[in-house]
């Protein structure tokens, strides 16, 4: 699958030195818990006019994120230097991994919501970029775009929640958000807010309804999967929950909000693995149950609930990535992830099997693994918390799917008998293929011998979901008690779901195909086919080709809603006193009227063009009269330019035999009554301008300031040149660049123009 | 050249130097009194084309600063963006203007950025407008040579 080329292959010590980086981020995160009392916070002047500072705050939920974002790091690099060996894009994978983790971050240590919302945007677009790293495949490119589409518009949801937030409760620091939050009364605005937020975090970690993009996105190379969609990026979502569940906990409706979607993601996301037979897209979708479940334990209340937090989240990152390392293994060494094309593999692949049966022990939460420590931490908490029936319901299909699919990816394809049609090559990988997977299990193993290793972290995250001010530290120590009856209730739903698996998928297939295309992913797809249709039909209508129907629709644009709002604020102007204009001035006016009536009734292109200029000429004589001979020079100049290049391009399309009279226009009637429309729009426009009282501020300050800041004695030109310089600079950029783009088309004309063509049209 | 008109390129010769001359004197006086960078700039393109209609294209082309209109046209624009910098310099926003009198032995000459601003305002106008210009013309150009094809 990875093309080999040998220039392009990048050496043992260059994976080295990328993976450096994590590992230098792990020892940094370390010392930091080692040495320093968290919360830790720091902060640099970012924007000052906007009071946006980049503040940083490092407490125990963001200490237990960054040791999985580095330590799985970690992993993932040096997995990402066997799994992409000798892929000529190899560099790109570790540049935009290392960027990511820096993002990922950011994330989880910014105070400030809008410094966190660009960390946020940021992982969003990496994602975006890593999905679609095998860029030559349709599907790549495709789940790319919906993964983006999904998360960026659940971002720019969040970027709306978080600035309503940040004005009704008067600060954009995280910190003094959740402390402020439960002091203030529930108002629309605060849920709006909060509704947004919601969105915004839904969509981020794959809850219902937005959870079709997470098994999309297993088009990633399995690194990308591991980090990305398993153990970090998609959980940033649960991670910004539990960060504002101290503000929001005590609602009503943020806790039945976040028990509902998260069972009914946790679920249903169980219930969707059983459809798949590729092995990375049913650890998607166990990824996406699991994701629930922690929404749900957000949502609960109590210090074991959110003790049962940090324990889910550690946990499944510790299991999950190395399941994911072990598909990524089989499709490297074997080929298919199809599990209907794999068996026995154990005998090929002795230390994948093993890494693949320590993951699963904790996902189906075996004791002595720490998948059984957070599961028994979860179920406390659901004693002491208030939890609904359905919230229990969808836990048992939960964990009864958890282990059936346990078995299917330790199991199944390494211990059980090949079926027919299975491949028979298979190899093992390399040392760095191996030994992740085995060194995160193994970690896991040694957590769930001695959870206590754990209590002070899990405490520490813990703390920092519980309320302000009930800073009561969490001494019950983490001691499963195994439940014999329970679990073994379990392990027997889950060994009937194991063996029943090809039924259950044949049983929903029939289902599906009974009921037909239903389901979000579908209404994605049909979304995204209708926008294009919809764009399409306004194009043909607006952009015909034909240059009056533009003319038409630009002047339609402007006049019908300036109408709208003059007729809503009517009534407040008055005719001005009438006065007899200047004899220049009427000379001036005269002109222009002569001018717009020859447009109007000739018909030869040249003539027209010279009408027209003798508008600008009338007006520029207006200007003279008016005391504005800045104003007016640049008319006269401006005007001849303009008269002598169109007069140029008009006589080329003479010669071209193009230069026809202008046409009756078929749609006369139509035409005046715009007109007419347009007129009057801007006299009315021009007498509530009247009507109002001129504000004088800004020319009073350009008058006054003139000479004594700028030096300068004429106004215009010191606006121009240096009150309002930057404008000027613009739009002059924006002429030479013009030129610069307009001269190879032209030149290309001209080029064209001297070859002559044979039998070509003169 | 024959079929050009023989008083347009006679006269071309004393109007395309009071023309631009006439532009210069609108740049520079521009700060005080009406004028300015821009307006000059559309002045020098009338000169431009009065000389391409007269003697041709190539010739207004040649004629221009650096002798094509693309360097005029970039070299104002870098002039107009640089003008900015020695405010940034000394601290205040960019394209804050500054200004200094230079006292020679009886003459005060007054310098500032913003004069520097408004050359390159000059010289990016002439030479995008011109380029525009003379690209126009010299198709149109084309064809009268060749005739009809």
């Amino acid at each position: 699958m990875t093309v080999t080329t040998p220039n392009a292959a990048m050496s043992v010590a260059g994976r080295a030195l990328f993976t450096l980086a994590p590992v230098t981020a792990l020892a940094a995160v370390l010392w930091l818990l080692a040495t320093q009392a968290l919360p830790l916070t720091l902060s640099w002047v970012w924007i000052p006019a906007l009071d946006i500072e980049l503040a940083f705050r490092i407490d125990g939920l963001s200490a237990l994120m960054l040791l999985m974002i580095t330590g799985v790091g970690v992993a993932v690099f040096v997995y990402a230097g066997g799994y992409l060996s000798g892929h000529p894009d190899q560099k790109r994978a570790y540049l935009l991994l290392g960027l990511f983790m820096v993002a990922m971050i950011g994330c989880v240590t910014a105070d400030h919501v809008l410094v966190l919302f660009v960390f946020w945007e940021g992982t969003s677009l990496l994602s975006f970029l890593l999905v679609g790293f095998y860029h030559e495949r349709q599907e790549s490119r495709r789940s790319a775009q919906q993964s983006l589409l999904v998360t960026g518009t659940g971002g720019l949801v969040l970027l709306a929640g978080f600035i309503v937030l940040g004005q009704t409760v008067g600060s954009y620091r995280l910190s003094e958000i959740i402390v402020l939050v439960p002091t203030m009364e529930v108002t629309p605005t605060l849920t709006l807010a909060m509704g947004l937020i919601l969105v915004g975090a839904f969509t981020k970690s794959a809850q219902f309804p937005f959870h079709f993009w997470l098994p999309n996105a297993m088009a990633a190379p399995t690194p990308v999967s591991a980090y990305l969609h398993s153990a970090t990026m998609v959980k940033l979502g649960v991670y910004l929950l539990a960060r504002l569940d101290p503000a929001f906990g005590e609602w009503p409706l943020w806790v039945w909000l976040l028990k509902g979607v998260g069972s009914v993601t946790a679920a249903w996301g169980m219930v969707l693995a059983l459809r798949e037979r590729d092995l990375k897209r049913i650890l998607a979708w166990s990824t996406v149950a699991t994701l629930g479940t922690l929404v749900v334990l957000v949502g609960l209340r109590g210090e074991s609930a959110a003790l049962a937090v940090g324990a889910l989240l550690l946990a499944h990152a510790l299991y999950k990535a190395p399941l994911f390392f072990v598909a990524g293994n089989i499709d490297h060494g074997a080929g298919p992830r199809l599990i209907d094309r794999l068996g026995g593999l154990r005998r090929q692949m002795p230390w994948t099997a093993a890494a693949a049966l320590l993951a699963a022990a904790s996902l189906a939460g075996l004791p002595l693994s720490f998948g059984f420590v957070a599961k028994d931490v979860i179920s406390e908490a659901k004693s002491v918390g208030e939890v609904f029936t359905f919230a229990r319901m969808a836990n048992t299909v939960f964990g009864t799917i958890a282990v059936a699919v346990a078995g299917i990816t330790a199991v199944r394809v390494f211990w059980l008998r090949p079926p027919p049609g299975a491949v028979r090559q298979a190899h093992e990988g390399g040392a760095a293929l191996v030994l992740p997977p085995l060194v995160l299990g193994l970690v896991g193993l040694v957590l769930g011998m001695f959870p206590l290793l754990a209590q002070d972290l899990l405490a520490g995250a813990a703390m920092a979901m519980s309320p302000a001010g009930a800073g009561t530290a969490l001494t019950a120590p983490l001691d499963p008690q195994p439940d014999v009856g329970s679990l073994l209730l379990g392990l027997l739903f889950g060994a009937t779901v194991f063996l029943l698996w090809d039924r259950l998928y044949r049983g929903l297939e029939w289902l599906a195909g009974r009921t037909g295309r239903i389901g979000m992913s579908s209404i994605y797809e049909r979304t995204l086919a209708w926008i294009p249709r919809v764009a399409a039909g306004i194009t043909r209508r607006a952009q015909n080709g034909s240059l009056p129907v533009y003319v038409a629709w630009v002047l339609a644009s402007v006049a019908v809603p300036l109408a709208t709002l003059l007729w809503l604020g009517r009534g407040q102007w008055t005719w001005p006193a009438a006065e007899m204009p200047s004899a220049g001035l009427a000379g001036a006016a005269s002109l222009v009227i002569l001018g717009a009536v020859f447009a109007c009734l000739m018909r030869d292109r040249l003539v027209v063009l010279l009408s027209v200029g003798l508008i600008g000429y009338g007006s520029a004589v207006m200007f003279l009269f008016l005391g504005a001979p800045d104003v007016a020079y640049t008319q006269f100049t401006m005007e001849t330019v303009f008269v002598i290049v169109a007069a140029a391009v008009l006589l080329k399309l003479r010669r071209m035999g193009l230069d026809r009279a202008v046409p009756e226009p078929a749609w006369r009637p139509g035409a005046l009554a715009l007109s007419l429309l347009v007129a009057s729009v801007l006299t009315a426009l021009l007498l509530a301008v009247y009507a109002t009282p001129f504000d004088p501020v800004l020319s009073e300050f350009f008058g006054e300031q003139s000479v004594p800041a700028a030096y300068g004695r004429n106004v215009v030109n010191v606006i121009l040149v240096d009150f309002r310089a930057l404008d000027t600079l613009g739009e002059v950029a924006v002429v030479v660049l013009s030129l610069l783009a307009a001269l190879p088309v032209l030149q290309a004309w001209r080029r064209r123009a001297r070859t002559p063509v044979a039998g070509g049209r003169s | 050249m024959n079929s050009r008109i023989v008083i347009l390129a006679v006269v071309a010769r004393p109007l395309y130097l009071v023309i631009l001359l006439a532009s210069l004197w609108v740049l520079l006086r521009g700060h005080n009194e009406p004028g300015g960078g821009f307006i000059g700039g559309l002045m020098a393109v009338s000169a431009t084309i009065l000389w391409g209609v007269a003697h041709g294209t190539t010739a207004a082309r040649a004629r221009l600063p650096l002798g094509d209109a693309v360097w005029p046209a970039v070299i104002g624009l870098l002039l107009a963006a640089i003008s900015g910098v020695p405010g940034l310099l000394d601290g205040e926003a960019y394209l804050t203007h500054r200004a200094w009198t230079l006292a020679f032995v009886s003459v005060e000459l007054k310098l500032s950025t913003v004069l520097l601003f408004d050359i390159g305002v000059y010289l990016a106008v002439w030479g995008a407008l011109a380029g525009y210009a003379l690209a126009l013309l010299a198709v149109d150009e084309q064809e009268q040579e060749g005739g009809p094809a």
